[in-house]
C-alpha cells in the first residue's frame, strides 16, 4: 500500500490534465479503490462520507458518492467488510463499515500484490 | 431536481431493478446521509438516479446473475406455415413460431410487415389463408389500440374481463387496480375510458390482458405512449411473467430488449431484409 499515495501525489502535482489523463486516472482508481477503502477500514471503522474525505486527503481528489458507495456495497456483499447503522449524537444515522477477518486477509494479500505490480511498472518506466 | 426529489426517484428506480425493499431503504438512507454531510447536490455526488440505481443493482448482483430460470416447459403456442394475403399482396408467407411456457418471443419487422396481423391470427381473431395455430392454455391478448370500451369506467372494464375469467366483482377490481398501480397508474373515480390519455388506455389494455393469469400473453406494442419509467416497468412485468412460466409474445420495433428475449421472429420480407 505504501507505494500507492506516492504515484497519485505525483500525478496530482501535474499542473493540468488532459481529458485522456483524467480518464486514465479514473481507470487506475477503479482498479485500486476497493483495496484503498479496505485499507482505510483496517485502521478504523468509518462511514461513506468520512472515507471520501480520507481519500481526498490522501491525494485522490474528490471521490463522488456514485463511485464510492457501489464499491462499499460490493465489498459488503462479498463479506470483506461488514456494516452497521448507528445513530449519530446529534446528526443523522450513519452506516458504519468495518473490515471483517476475510477482509483483513484480503488486504494483506492485495497490498503485497500491489507492491509487486507497482514495482514492475516502476522498473519498466524508469529503465 | 432537488435532493428530496432525487432520493425519491432513486427509490423508485431501485424498485424497478427488483431490489428488496430493505436494501432500497438502506441505500436511500445512506445517500441521504452523504448528501447532508457533504452539502452537495445529489446530481453532482451521485449522477442521475437512474444511473446510480443501475450501479447499485449491479453491485448487489440483483440483475446480473439473476436466479436461474426454470427450463422452458411445454409448448404453449405453435404457429405453423401461417400465410396471409390481402387481395393480391402476401403479408405473411409461411411463418412459423413455437413458444414454450417460460419463454419470451419478440416479433419485429418494419411497419406493414404483418406483425399485428400475425398476432391477431395467433389470438384467433383472424383466419390465415393457410397454416395452423395451436394454443394450449388460457390466452391474454393486448391489442395495439382499441380493446377498451369508451363509455365504461376502468373498474367496470376490470369487472367485465374478470367475469370472463371466472372472477367475482370485488376480486376483479382488486386485481385490476393492483395491475394499474404496478404501472404507476391510479384510476381516478368516475373517469370514463374515453377521457384517458392514449398511454393510460394502453395501461388499461395491458392490465386487462394479464388478468386471470393467462398461460399465453400476446402483446401488440402495448407500451405506446408510456413514459420511460412505465416502459421499464412493463419489461419487468414481461420478465416476471416469463419466470412464472407463461409464454409471452411481444410485438416490438425497439431493439434494446432483444438481447434478453428467448427468440426473435423477424417478419421483414426477405427481399427488404437483404436490401436493408
Amino acid at each position: 500500500m505504501a507505494a500507492l499515495p506516492r504515484y497519485l501525489c505525483h500525478l496530482d502535482s501535474c499542473a493540468t490534465f488532459s481529458r485522456v489523463d483524467q480518464e486514465r486516472r479514473g481507470q487506475w482508481l477503479r482498479g485500486v479503490l476497493d483495496v484503498c477503502v479496505m485499507a482505510l477500514l483496517g485502521r478504523r471503522e468509518s462511514y461513506g462520507y468520512e472515507l471520501a474525505q480520507a481519500l481526498d486527503e490522501a491525494g485522490f481528489g474528490q471521490i463522488q458518492g456514485g463511485t464510492l458507495y457501489p464499491v462499499l456495497l460490493r465489498l459488503q456483499r462479498t463479506g470483506l467488510i461488514a456494516a452497521e447503522w448507528r445513530e449519530g449524537g446529534s446528526g443523522p444515522a450513519r452506516k458504519y463499515y468495518r473490515l471483517t477477518e476475510d477482509g483483513k486477509q484480503a488486504v494483506a494479500r492485495l497490498s503485497a500484490d500491489w507492491s509487486v505490480f507497482a514495482g514492475h511498472v516502476d522498473a519498466v518506466i524508469r529503465r | 431536481m432537488d435532493n428530496d426529489r432525487w432520493l425519491w426517484t432513486l427509490g423508485q428506480e431501485m424498485a424497478r431493478h427488483q431490489l428488496a425493499p430493505d436494501a432500497v431503504r438502506h441505500v436511500v438512507a445512506e445517500a441521504a446521509a452523504h448528501l447532508r454531510d457533504s452539502g452537495q447536490p445529489a446530481l453532482r455526488a451521485f449522477g442521475t438516479p437512474e444511473g446510480y440505481a443501475a450501479a447499485v443493482a449491479e453491485s448487489l448482483a440483483a440483475r446480473y446473475g439473476r436466479p436461474a430460470r426454470p427450463a422452458p416447459g411445454r409448448v404453449r403456442l405453435s404457429a405453423r406455415g401461417i400465410t396471409k394475403r390481402y387481395r393480391r399482396r402476401t403479408i405473411l408467407r409461411s411463418v412459423d413460431l413455437t413458444v414454450r411456457a417460460g419463454e419470451v418471443a419478440a416479433v419485429v419487422g418494419a411497419n406493414g410487415a404483418g406483425k399485428s396481423t400475425f398476432l391477431r391470427i395467433c389470438a384467433g381473431l383472424l383466419a390465415p389463408d393457410s397454416g395452423e395455430v395451436t394454443l394450449d392454455g388460457r390466452l391474454g391478448y393486448c391489442p395495439q389500440d382499441a380493446g377498451t370500451y369508451d363509455f365504461l369506467l376502468p373498474d367496470e372494464q376490470f369487472v367485465l374481463i374478470g367475469a370472463g375469467r371466472g372472477l367475482d366483482r370485488e376480486r376483479s377490481k382488486q386485481i385490476g387496480r393492483a395491475g394499474a398501480a404496478s404501472l404507476q397508474w391510479r384510476p381516478a373515480a368516475g373517469v370514463q375510458t374515453r377521457h384517458l390519455s392514449g398511454g393510460t388506455r394502453q395501461k388499461l389494455n395491458l392490465v386487462m390482458a394479464s388478468m386471470g393469469e393467462p398461460d399465453v400473453l400476446l402483446l401488440d406494442e402495448p407500451y405506446q405512449g408510456f413514459d420511460r419509467g412505465t416502459y421499464l416497468d412493463f419489461w419487468q412485468h414481461v420478465w416476471r411473467w416469463r419466470d412464472e412460466g407463461r409464454a409471452v409474445v411481444v410485438v416490438t420495433h425497439l431493439l434494446s430488449q432483444l438481447d434478453q428475449v428467448d427468440q426473435v421472429l423477424d417478419l421483414t420480407p426477405a427481399s427488404e431484409g437483404a436490401a436493408a
